[in-house]
């Protein structure tokens, strides 16, 4: 990665204690957490739902990262994510999810980011404290621990 | 069915659908897995897989597409994001040599 573009993990994106009625809006509520930030324009939103519908991004460990579809690429001003935790579940076509990672990308920016999210979903221990996180900072930690050692040469 | 010998394998795309948020994952795994071997992986959205990729992995909902777009290619389909066996055995395979085929 060429470019050493800021952490898009702005902390106003972070929601630990939310609840859900189901899949839906909880990726909507992700959406909403990037919109806050100014990631994305409303309509992005809508495309997170309609990406979900044709592939599940349920990616284990109780965590998934709704994102919306290419072509909705033009409806991100910048790259971001939002963490929008539910700590009574929400049923994700079968799986239960607690942790949803809503992803806005134009560029590279979130790559570390999801680079670390593979690590710490790797690792049950550290899952598990991103499960149960209930401050922002320990999220900001886990996401970012190791970013300054990744290497993404390509 | 295409197949190729591990050592001809010099760039592995991941593709999804937008190449937003789960091929960037698993390109991030799979780069550090085969970490040493010289191999180039990047991450793309399946309908502009380069011409130059020697082996496509996607998610098993995406493989019709990435047959369409890249007919020609050795294509590894997966169903787990983290930890799938297909791609196990693919990072076995270009460790201990072999042939990968689709």
């Amino acid at each position: 990665m060429p470019e050493t573009a800021p952490l898009p993990l702005d902390p106003r994106a972070i929601r630990l204690n939310a609840s859900a009625g189901g899949r839906d809006d909880a990726i909507r509520q992700c959406g909403e957490a990037l919109l806050a930030v100014g990631a994305v324009e409303e309509a992005y939103i809508d495309t997170m739902i309609e990406r979900e519908r044709s592939i599940s991004t349920y990616v284990g460990e109780g965590v998934a990262i709704p994102h919306g579809t290419l072509a909705a690429k033009e409806a991100v001003r910048h790259d971001a994510i939002s963490v929008v935790r539910f700590p009574a579940g929400v049923d994700w076509d079968g799986d239960r999810v607690t942790v949803c990672i809503g992803i806005a990308a134009r560029g590279n920016g979130h790559v570390a980011l999801l680079a670390q999210l593979a690590e710490i979903l790797m690792e049950p221990d550290q899952a598990q404290a991103l499960r149960e996180a209930t401050e922002v900072a320990e999220v900001v930690r886990l996401l970012q621990s190791n970013i300054n050692e990744e290497d993404e040469s390509q | 069915m295409a197949s190729i010998d591990s050592k001809d394998i010099h760039k592995i795309i991941v593709a999804c659908d937008a190449g937003m948020g789960s091929s960037v994952m698993l390109a991030s795994q799979l780069r550090k897995q085969l970490k040493g071997q010289q191999i180039q992986v990047e991450h793309t959205p399946v309908n502009s897989i380069p011409a130059d990729a020697d082996v496509v992995v996607c998610h098993a909902g995406l493989a019709a597409r990435a047959k369409v777009t890249a007919p020609d290619k050795v294509l590894i389909s997966f169903q787990l994001f983290i930890g799938d066996p297909a791609v196990t055995k693919l990072v076995n395979t270009i460790k201990n040599g072999g042939t990968v085929d689709a």
